[in-house]
């Protein structure tokens, strides 16, 4: 999931200065999952800034603000919605989310967090990166484990030699990613294939902004 | 004879590092090195070591050439990408400056601008392969080039690192693409600096042992906190107990030197603060009746 971070509430309320009617807007899939700008976030940001004298017009939270036609559906349309009773808009969605608002409708549009990356959760509240969408996975090779992602200088040839005791040279509380992915090689009888050279990655996949159209 | 045709010939190299100046002032780099003319056969170039900004390691190993010593230029993947890196290469040959040492890089954020972008296009591994490209008169993208390139490639291991066996296979690598020589961590300890060398050279290469001499318990601690078990509990003990620790642990790096004219293809001194101390040894050994013939 697209992981976010709700930005600190004074700062919200300076992107909205000067604005009376706010509509906001969160998101049920990444925003919401990882307890940052779901509906029950934005209900929180809501009373907050009604606390401090905004006209809240709306709280909604689609599942899936970056998908048009959630946004727009021909039977009720959100952004008709907004368009009708706001000034502003703050949206708790990722950056996907928050620029289709954006593009979609001639009022202004604020975004209430900052948007993480693509990670994986676990029990509920840990969530961690594994994945930097880089356009040419490799994952079939490293034991279904992400050295690009997870490895902060991307090494796909082995680990530094800042590996120490496991752990990794650019931050002491985070394990060698290349550590895991011996065991896990080992585990599953492939490790010998990490003895093999690794040609250069070609970047020019992940150049952006990247695009992905379906085939009618 | 050069720093290359030493390792080449089997001769026993001693290198030493030299860091670029923060600034423009290389002659107070340069300067205090006469001591060690004619006798450390190379000295290693750093690029921005630990992610801060000094100057540009290839101007100043041109800087140490043109004053009479062979340098050994540093590179790193941290703040080029392949197009970066190929044109400095090719700029280190055109200027004389044929041997390189190439390695992954300190990550930017252990620097003091932890703010800046990090690069690491390529890996160590990929910059060896790209360096023995340019020597076979090629581009990364197969293009041919102009003139003649004939790179010295070295590389850098650090035994004290895990898992195994990925770090013994990724020395593999980068001896099988093109690495001659490998400069190790420090090591303080003679069996391992014994079989450190002999891995090496079973993959190909000539090994050339880190030693950096430790001059306070202080910087033991220090050291041992970065890798501890780099650092041996009898070096720790003893600079307990010295009266003099900055001479104990210059002895105690001495020691481990002398052990490796036995067995290794040289010794590189890393943080050369005795320089005289250092020429005086380095005298010693190449008159010494045991160790000459190893010269």
């Amino acid at each position: 999931m697209v992981t976010v971070k709700l930005k600190p509430l004074g700062e919200i309320l300076e992107s909205l200065s000067g604005f009376e009617r706010v509509f906001i807007v969160g998101c049920q899939l990444g925003s919401a999952r990882c307890r940052n700008g779901g509906l029950r976030e934005a209900y929180r940001v809501a009373g907050y800034l009604e606390l401090k004298g905004f006209k809240i017009v709306g709280v909604k939270s689609p599942g899936g603000t970056c998908v048009l036609d959630r946004l727009d559906h021909s039977a009720r349309s959100l952004l008709n919605e907004i368009r009708e009773a706001a000034d502003v808009v703050l949206s708790l969605a990722c950056g996907a989310g928050t620029q289709l608002i954006a593009e979609n409708l001639p009022i202004p549009v604020k975004t209430g967090v900052t948007t993480l990356f693509i990670g994986a959760e676990r029990e509920g509240r840990y969530f961690e990166e594994y994945c930097i969408a880089c356009g040419d996975c490799v994952i079939s090779n490293t034991g279904g484990i992400c050295p690009v992602a997870r490895c902060p200088k991307s090494l796909v040839n082995g680990p530094c030699g800042g590996a120490i005791a496991g752990k990794c040279e650019v931050d002491p509380n985070l394990p060698c990613i290349w550590f895991k992915i011996a065991q896990r090689m080992e585990q599953i009888g492939e490790l010998k294939k990490l003895r093999k050279s690794v040609p250069p990655k070609d970047y020019s996949l992940s150049v952006y902004p990247r695009k992905l159209v379906l085939e009618e | 004879m050069t720093f290359r045709d030493k390792v080449l010939k089997g001769k026993f190299v001693i290198t030493a590092e030299v860091a670029p100046p923060r600034g423009t002032e290389w002659e107070s780099v340069v300067e205090p090195l006469k001591p060690l003319k004619g006798k450390v056969d190379a000295f290693n170039v750093t690029d921005c070591q630990r992610s801060m900004v000094r100057m540009a390691p290839l101007p100043m190993a041109k800087l140490l050439k043109d004053s009479g010593y062979d340098p050994v230029l540093q590179l790193t993947c941290r703040d080029r990408n392949r197009i970066a890196l190929q044109s400095e290469l090719l700029g280190a040959y055109a200027l004389g400056v044929e041997n390189v040492c190439l390695m992954t890089g300190d990550f930017t954020t252990l620097g003091d601008q932890p703010d800046a972008k990090p690069v690491f296009d390529l890996d160590s591994v990929q910059l060896i392969e790209l360096a023995s490209r340019l020597n076979s008169g090629k581009l990364l993208n197969g293009k041919e080039l102009k003139g003649k390139v004939d790179l010295f490639i070295g590389a850098v291991y650090n035994p004290f690192a895990g898992p195994e066996p990925l770090q013994v296979w990724k020395l593999e690598k980068k001896i099988k693409v093109g690495a001659r020589f490998i400069q190790t961590q420090p090591i303080y300890d003679v069996k391992l600096a014994k079989e450190v060398s002999s891995l090496i050279y079973s993959l190909g290469a000539v090994p050339i042992i880190g030693l950096l001499p430790i001059k306070s318990l202080k910087m033991a601690n220090f050291m041992k906190k970065l890798n501890p078990t780099s650092v041996p509990d009898s070096l720790v003990k003893g600079l307990e107990t010295a009266e003099d620790p900055a001479s104990y642990g210059w002895e105690f790096v001495l020691d481990v030197a002398r052990a490796c004219l036995e067995f290794s293809g040289g010794i590189h001194f890393m943080l050369v603060g005795k320089v005289r101390e250092l020429a005086d040894f380095i005298d010693y050994l190449k008159n010494h009746r045991d160790y000459s013939v190893k010269f």
